[in-house]
């Protein structure tokens, strides 16, 4: 109703006025963009891996001795036997990564030899006959490896396995039509490898932004890598042995042989324990991202209710002339809410456009996901309505000044 | 126009009570130009707010334009400041965040006038005053007399039927303080009720009807019902008085 009377003041009080408009542009641009990271972070972090987490293990073992790499391999078969013959053990394995572990190998893959551009990327594990019942793994197609198809491979070696199992991500992104069992693929070699099965899920090794569009594109090569450096075992127990097949699976190997380092505090570690050290950083930054917004929003409330407040103060004499000229209560009370409203408006408005800049750059620097418009939308109401709760205490003060302000000399 | 019987005001702090007015009593008829003067702290500016609707009185009874206003609430109150009462103050009291044109629109936006309606009467009031060319000035860029006048031009836009002034010429120099209070009688002889608190005795020789106020009550002490005949004569003794 007064807009533009509003607006004539506010132009002799601009440094205040701009200063925060600027803080709540800022705010918003930051708040929208925080809590888009993390509704992101928050929702994978209970995503399935496909694995059976509940009874899994996996145990960091490291050599105290310098031995070849047949001595080693024999060393693993002889480890792996004790392992599955633990009475709260069901199954173990080896591999070079397992699920959430944070890094790992990955492959791109193309269709033919020769193409330059990969069709996708794929997550690489390593198992042998027992890598599919150990990790619980649901193979919905084909078979599983046979003995003979499992093999020694060092980590500089090139030949890809002539077989494969896949997971239904990766089988679907290659072949959309489901026709990917006895199919093939190159995984960059020069020969081919043909799918024998198919695994309904398994989520990849690294939980990094940038492989989310593949999470749960995974391969497994029949092959038993070279642990020289030191492996993994992955041990399934058996149904609510977890924590006794823990204990028995350390002190079965070092039974085994004594040479070797599994180190005290997370050489054998829970899957609940991988998963929560994998999200770690998602949680951190998740928290962290809630204590900014947070912190600014209050930082922001806190500087409309001290702007207000002083402005009110400084204008205590010109209310009370107000009133005396016919202003109600309601009229003073409107007057800093619509002004509020005014500048919070020019905020947010500002802050919208500072908030899709924001997303644009990290989508370019940090590889970011495009936010939802729905988020600076979010925004814009939360922002407006910390304004309007803001302004609301020092308003109604300032509709409490009385008229008689008006014959105080000051 | 203003009658106030048997009125009383206490400002009452932790310690102490004060009688600001007591035992008051003043009736002012529709189209009067009463002076009001008096010592300081003697209850003057009390008078006025009260007589404004700015403030509430402790005992009595005010009955302004024949009603009581002692039971209105704050928007009754609000609304006859806008509709009846003009005020003009000794310190101007000009929003110094509005240029010329928006302070006189003030009270005329809380009226709820329509645009074209405000336009014409801020132009009307300000060519009055003498002041229309100085619209887009703030407060701040205008001498102290045209402050006031501006301050008149507010105060008349919404065309009032009773002008309370608290010693408009008290922060003016003797020809400012002229040009203002021929201002006030002219807006007088064109049928508003005045009353006028000052402290210089000329000034006040010039209003019908002076009321003295002494601790806290009136006491009328002339009537002037000539005044309107020797304009000119009154005039010149001012002038004379000050020089
Ligand atoms: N808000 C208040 N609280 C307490 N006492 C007050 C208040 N306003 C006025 N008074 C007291 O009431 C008495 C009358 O004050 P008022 O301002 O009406 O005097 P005045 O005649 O206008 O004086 P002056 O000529 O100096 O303007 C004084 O004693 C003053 O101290
Ligand atoms: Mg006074």
């Amino acid at each position: 109703m007064q807009i533009q009377p509003i607006l004539a003041a506010l132009r002799q009080h601009k440094a205040g006025t701009v200063l925060i408009a600027l803080q709540i542009a800022l705010t918003l641009a930051i708040v929208c963009n925080a809590l888009f990271i993390i509704h992101q972070r928050v929702t994978h972090l209970s995503e399935p891996t496909g694995i059976d987490e509940a009874n899994l293990f996996v145990i960091g073992n490291q050599w105290a001795d310098q031995s070849s790499a047949q001595q080693v391999d024999a060393q693993m078969q002889a480890d792996l036997a004790t392992l599955r013959q633990l009475p709260a053990v069901r199954d173990a394995t080896a591999s070079n990564s397992y699920p959430l572990v944070g890094g790992g190998w990955d492959d791109f893959i193309t269709m033919t030899p020769d193409q330059v551009q990969k069709t996708t990327d794929a997550s690489v594990y390593f198992g042998d006959t027992h890598f599919l019942d150990t990790l619980g793994l649901k193979l919905i197609a084909g078979r599983n490896f046979r003995p003979d198809e499992v093999a020694p491979m060092s980590p500089h070696e090139v030949v890809t396995p002539p077989v494969v199992i896949v997971t239904r991500a990766l089988a679907d992104k290659l072949y959309p039509d489901g026709s990917a069992l006895g199919k093939s693929f190159y995984a960059m070699s020069a020969t081919p490898t043909t799918i024998i099965g198919i695994v309904a899920r398994l989520q990849r090794s690294e939980v990094d932004t940038w492989s989310r569009p593949y999470a749960y594109q995974a391969l497994i090569w029949p092959r038993r890598l070279d642990g020289t450096v030191g492996t993994n075992y992955i041990v399934r127990a058996k149904p609510g042995q977890l924590e006794a097949a823990m204990r028995e699976a350390k002190q079965g190997l070092i039974a085994q042989n004594r040479m070797r380092i599994i180190d005290p505090k997370d050489g054998v570690l829970s899957f609940a324990q991988v998963r929560h050290r994998a999200y770690d950083s998602d949680r951190g930054t998740a928290i962290l991202m809630g204590i900014i917004c947070a912190v600014l929003l209050v930082i922001t409330g806190a500087g409309i209710i001290g702007l207000t407040s002083f402005w009110v103060g400084q204008r205590r004499k010109q209310i009370g002339i107000r009133r005396a000229l016919g202003a109600t209560q309601r009229d003073i009370l409107h007057y800093f809410q619509t002004e509020n409203l005014l500048i919070a408006g020019a905020g947010v408005a500002l802050g919208a456009i500072l908030a899709v800049g924001l997303n644009l750059w990290m989508m370019k620097q940090l590889a970011m996901d495009r936010m939802s418009l729905l988020y600076v939308l979010a925004g814009v109401v939360v922002l407006l309505l910390l304004g309007q709760g803001a302004v609301f205490a020092p308003a109604l003060r300032a509709s409490r000044v009385s008229p008689v302000e008006a014959t105080r000399t000051v | 126009m203003l009658k106030m019987t048997h009125l009383s005001k206490v400002y009452r702090t932790e310690v102490v009570e004060t009688y600001a007015l007591r035992d008051f009593n003043i009736d002012v008829k529709e189209g009067e130009f009463v002076a009001v003067m008096g010592p300081s702290g003697s209850g003057k500016t009390t008078f006025l707010t009260i007589a404004g609707l700015l403030e509430s009185f402790t005992g009595g009874e005010y009955l302004l334009d024949g009603a009581d206003v002692s039971g209105l609430g704050d928007n009754a109150r609000s609304k006859i400041r806008n509709e009846k009462i003009g005020f003009v103050f000794q310190s101007f009291n000009l929003i110094p965040d509005l240029n010329v044109h928006d302070n006189v629109e003030v009270p005329l936006r809380y009226r709820g006038m329509k645009s074209a309606e405000r336009q014409q009467r801020i132009k009307e009031s300000l060519e009055r005053v003498g002041l229309a060319s100085r619209m887009k000035h703030y407060p701040a860029e205008l001498s102290g007399g045209q402050q006031q006048r501006v301050a008149i031009a507010r105060a008349l836009a919404g065309s009032p039927r009773l002008l309370l002034a608290d010693e408009p010429t008290g922060n003016l120099d003797t020809q400012m303080a002229r040009g203002v209070m021929e201002l006030l009688e002219e807006i007088h002889r064109e049928g508003a009720t005045i009353v006028m608190v000052t402290h210089d005795p000329e000034l006040a020789a010039r209003a019908q009807r002076s009321v003295h106020i002494i601790d806290g009550q009136a006491v009328d002490i002339a009537e002037e019902p000539r005044f309107h005949a020797q304009p000119r004569r009154v005039e010149v003794a001012a002038e004379g008085g000050a020089g």
